[in-house]
């Protein structure tokens, strides 16, 4: 809706009720008890900027001590811990919170016209899950100055009691089963919203396909995370009462741990790399002013991805030793990710040649993103290829696969899709020239850092070393590595340096900079707590494209139909025409998901104590907090 | 034009709800929540089954085989309480509250005695051998044990409900009411499952 047109003051007077009606505690105590969808998402968004902070410094320290042969800068056991680290913290606690939790959390009801999640309360619980979830991990290793060394794939046997001792381990362990409960939790929520949260008239087929691919991320998180959870309680019951899982002597098998472990693992790569394939479909229409090409191809292979992903796990596991049927199904299965993958590439790259693209740094960050997701595809085709696989297998190519697809395809988009949004989050405009220069930095240093890694793994160079002898021909690779490590370092800053300034110092943005497509260019920036004056009635996928529409919603709040200015509200929609189905009177604020999600911390630091009582002391405390929750019904006023 | 969407954006007279058509967001919610449960389930029986495949012996040598009469029967009994949640489910969107509450308490009971049952049996099972001692008597008591703990969990909902349904019905309990006993009926398959697998060393 255009928000400069002059409005009557019957209207006026319904946005002020709004105003009223879902306004939160102002300060410390509006953050801590609030569920607006925006404020949860902005504190995921600065929380794992912290974790992508200590996962960047551990990155530095390994490429540092790489940088030349011989190096003493780390022993090889910090060497085992930071890598470790490094794997699960810019995984876990970086790129999944990232892109689910702060993205998908401010973006997805944006987007589909609502108010706010289907599970406002469930929302800010997940949040505070796992940031409990990162105190365990981080404040265990602090604590204890134990970290886990096993890598974040932790095999077994590596991962039971006899060869790694102390507490790191179950740190691990016990942080990443924490943290899927909190993945979890936002994935049911996130799925509810997508199907019953939508604007009238938003049929399935006029779903936004960044929320297509919000919706394939949440129902791969749902499926994914199981087996990984019960992977780690295997561990854990192995490790500390001594059940038999993973040791051949009593009847278990190391290589159950894998499997489970890939069943999850990767799934998990499409977890990361969706929500990149989602922001890109929001930029590139945006900046080449037309809509997406093969809208429905599109849509279908983001679902597709996520379902072929959960049938390829043992394409990592080609160097264990499986029988060669097996194999050989999985490396079909593999190369059928080719499809969908190719039908989107396609789908970005004509979508950009047939329209008029405006080069801005969003469009650059995507650009970036394609390249390197192509390199990184073909390097995945070519493992998919088994002898290919058990040639490379544990070696640095392996690396600059991945790292060429989960830093370079999917962590681009998310710094275009930061530049993107900044103007609606914060409502004024980030440094144009600043934001291009970084991102030039950036692609240099990412192609400078992870391109050589082909070569030194291809030559040999093995992964998972602290260190390597000179004279073997891998020290001129690795020095340009780590000059480029810093390279990427300096452009990262560059990034985070241009929105700090823009954020106090940009020129006003107003509510559509870019004239982006989607509902959330049609509110105000930063939008208000109730998101939208008047629920909008959609007609297409791209709603702000639609003029006549969003006329027809200004003189609706003129009216007064469906501006919901009675109470606490938002509209539900049927699943798949998007028919105006109720009026949902949705809880406001809250302390109890913060007071459940600390029990539930407490839970899991006695559990990794081995204090079993106290932790079933505090699971009664929290069912206590969940009956507490619920103790007073959304229907039921407020107390005086 | 007559969808619903359009007869409120068109009616003068502002929204007017017509009534639902989808199933409610709670529901929703716990019907995911069961397919993530699902599949949790679905790793631990695809657990069992891969241990028992890799050991020449399963159950190994010195662990009996489970019991079949006592296991089976219970897990059957605790089926049959889907029939009252059932009832509850029905009885709470007709709003027959004094109905509903019955088909709770009856359902209640029968869930309450399997519970302390299974908690005999897998304390006698203990007795004759331990999750320590190998690779089957640790999946074997993980599987039961997470079964029990959500027989346990459901128990709990319906006491929650029970106190919620004590003080009248609103449209917010009857989708708790609905959701509570859908969860029941996976928890009640699931002890079918169990049991199955837990028996299928014996065929």
């Amino acid at each position: 809706m255009a928000v400069d047109v002059e409005l009557s003051p019957p209207a006026i007077a319904r946005i002020r009720r709004l105003e009223r009606i879902w306004e939160e505690p102002r300060g410390v105590l509006g953050w801590l008890t609030t569920t607006d969808h925006k404020r949860i998402g902005l504190l995921y968004f600065f929380t794992t900027l912290a974790f992508f902070g200590a996962g960047g410094i551990e990155a530095m320290l390994i490429r540092t001590q790489l940088a030349v042969p011989n190096a003493k800068v780390l022993d090889p056991n910090a060497y085992d811990e930071l890598f470790t680290l490094h794997g699960v913290t810019m995984i876990f606690f970086f790129i999944i919170p990232m892109t689910v939790g702060a993205f998908g959390n401010y973006l997805v009801p944006l987007m589909l016209g609502a108010r706010d999640m289907a599970f406002p309360r469930l929302n800010a619980f997940s949040y505070w899950l796992f940031l409990g979830s990162g105190v365990l991990l981080y404040g265990g290793f602090a604590a204890s100055s134990q970290a886990p060394a096993c890598g974040w794939f932790c095999y077994a046997p590596l991962n039971t009691a006899g060869y790694s001792p102390g507490h790191g381990v179950d740190f691990y362990a016990l942080g990443l089963i924490f943290n899927g409960i909190s993945s979890t939790v936002a994935a049911i929520n996130f799925i509810v919203t997508i199907f019953k949260l939508r604007a009238p008239g938003m049929s399935l087929n006029r779903l936004p396909l960044f929320n297509y691919a919000m919706l394939a991320v949440s129902f791969s998180l749902l499926f994914a995370l199981p087996p990984l959870t019960i992977d780690l309680v295997f561990l854990e019951l192995q490790r500390k009462l001594g059940f038999h899982f993973f040791d051949v002597a009593h009847g278990g098998d190391p290589l159950l741990w894998q499997h489970l472990f890939w069943l999850f693992g990767h799934p998990e790569v499409y977890i990361i790399v969706l929500p990149a394939f989602g922001i890109a479909t929001s930029i590139i229409p945006t900046f080449a002013k037309r809509r997406m090409l093969a809208f429905p191809l599109v849509a279908l292979a983001e679902l597709l991805v996520a379902f072929i992903g959960f049938g390829v796990w043992a394409h990592h596991m080609f160097a264990t030793g499986l029988a060669t049927t097996t194999l050989v199904f999985f490396a079909a299965a593999s190369m059928m990710v080719v499809v969908p993958s190719t039908i989107q590439i396609f789908a970005w790259l004509f979508t950009v040649v047939t329209g008029r693209p405006e080069f801005r740094a969003p469009l650059l960050f995507i650009g970036g993103f394609i390249v390197f997701f192509v390199i990184g595809g073909i390097t995945g085709i070519m493992f998919a290829a088994i002898p290919f696989d058990q040639q490379t297998t544990d070696t640095y190519f392996v690396v600059a696969h991945f790292h060429f697809i989960i830093f370079g395809a999917a962590v681009f988009p998310l710094f275009g899709g930061m530049y993107y949004w900044f103007p609606k989050v914060t409502g004024r405009m980030y440094h144009e020239r600043w934001a291009q220069a970084s991102f030039w930095v950036t692609f240099v240093g990412t192609a400078l850092t992870f391109f050589p890694m082909h070569i030194v793994g291809l030559l040999g160079m093995p992964r998972r070393v602290y260190t390597y002898p000179s004279g073997v021909g891998w020290d001129s690779y690795n020095l340009s590595e780590t000059v480029g490590a810093y390279i990427l370092t300096g452009g990262l800053l560059m990034i985070f340096a241009n929105l700090a300034w823009s954020r106090f110092r940009g020129p006003v943005a107003g509510a559509d900079p870019f004239h982006g497509g989607t509902l959330e260019w049609t509110t105000t920036s930063p939008p208000p707590p109730y998101n939208f004056p008047v629920i909008p009635e959609v007609t297409s996928p791209y709603p702000n494209w639609d003029p006549p529409d969003r006329e027809r919603d200004r003189r609706r709040l003129e009216r007064g139909q469906l501006v919901l200015d009675a109470g606490h509200e938002t509209t539900a929609s049927t699943v798949r025409d998007g028919l105006l189905d109720e009026i949902l009177e949705m809880p406001s604020e809250s302390w109890w998901p913060l007071v459940t999600a600390a029990c539930i911390t407490a839970i899991f630091a006695f559990l990794l104590t081995s204090h079993f009582a106290i932790a079933g002391i505090f699971a009664l405390t929290a069912a206590l907090a969940v009956v507490g929750w619920h103790w007073r019904e959304p229907e039921e006023p407020e107390p005086a | 034009m007559s969808t619903p969407s359009n007869t409120v954006l068109q009616s003068p007279t502002g929204p007017v709800a017509t009534g639902r058509v989808a199933k409610p967001n709670g529901l929703w919610g716990m019907l995911l929540f069961v397919a993530t449960e699902a599949t949790l389930f679905g790793t631990i029986f695809g657990t069992y089954y891969y241990l028992r495949f890799t050991n020449a012996e399963w159950p190994p040598a010195g662990v009996p085989l489970p019991s079949v009469a006592v296991p089976l029967l219970l897990a059957f009994v605790l089926a049959a309480t889907s029939a009252p949640m059932a009832v509850l489910s029905r009885a709470a969107q007709a709003g027959e509250l004094a109905r509903a509450r019955a088909a709770l308490v009856a359902a209640m009971v029968v869930q309450a005695g399997f519970f302390a049952m299974q908690v005999n049996l897998f304390e006698d099972d203990l007795a004759k051998f331990q999750p320590q001692g190998s690779s089957y008597g640790s999946i074997y008591f993980t599987m039961l044990g997470a079964h029990q703990a959500h027989v346990a969990v459901g128990l709990l909902l319906d006491v929650w409900l029970l106190g919620k349904l004590a003080r009248g019905l609103t449209s917010y309990r009857v989708v708790a009411a609905q959701s509570i006993a859908f969860y029941w009926h996976f928890v009640n398959l699931l002890a079918l499952l169990v049991v199955g697998a837990q028996l299928s060393v014996r065929v």
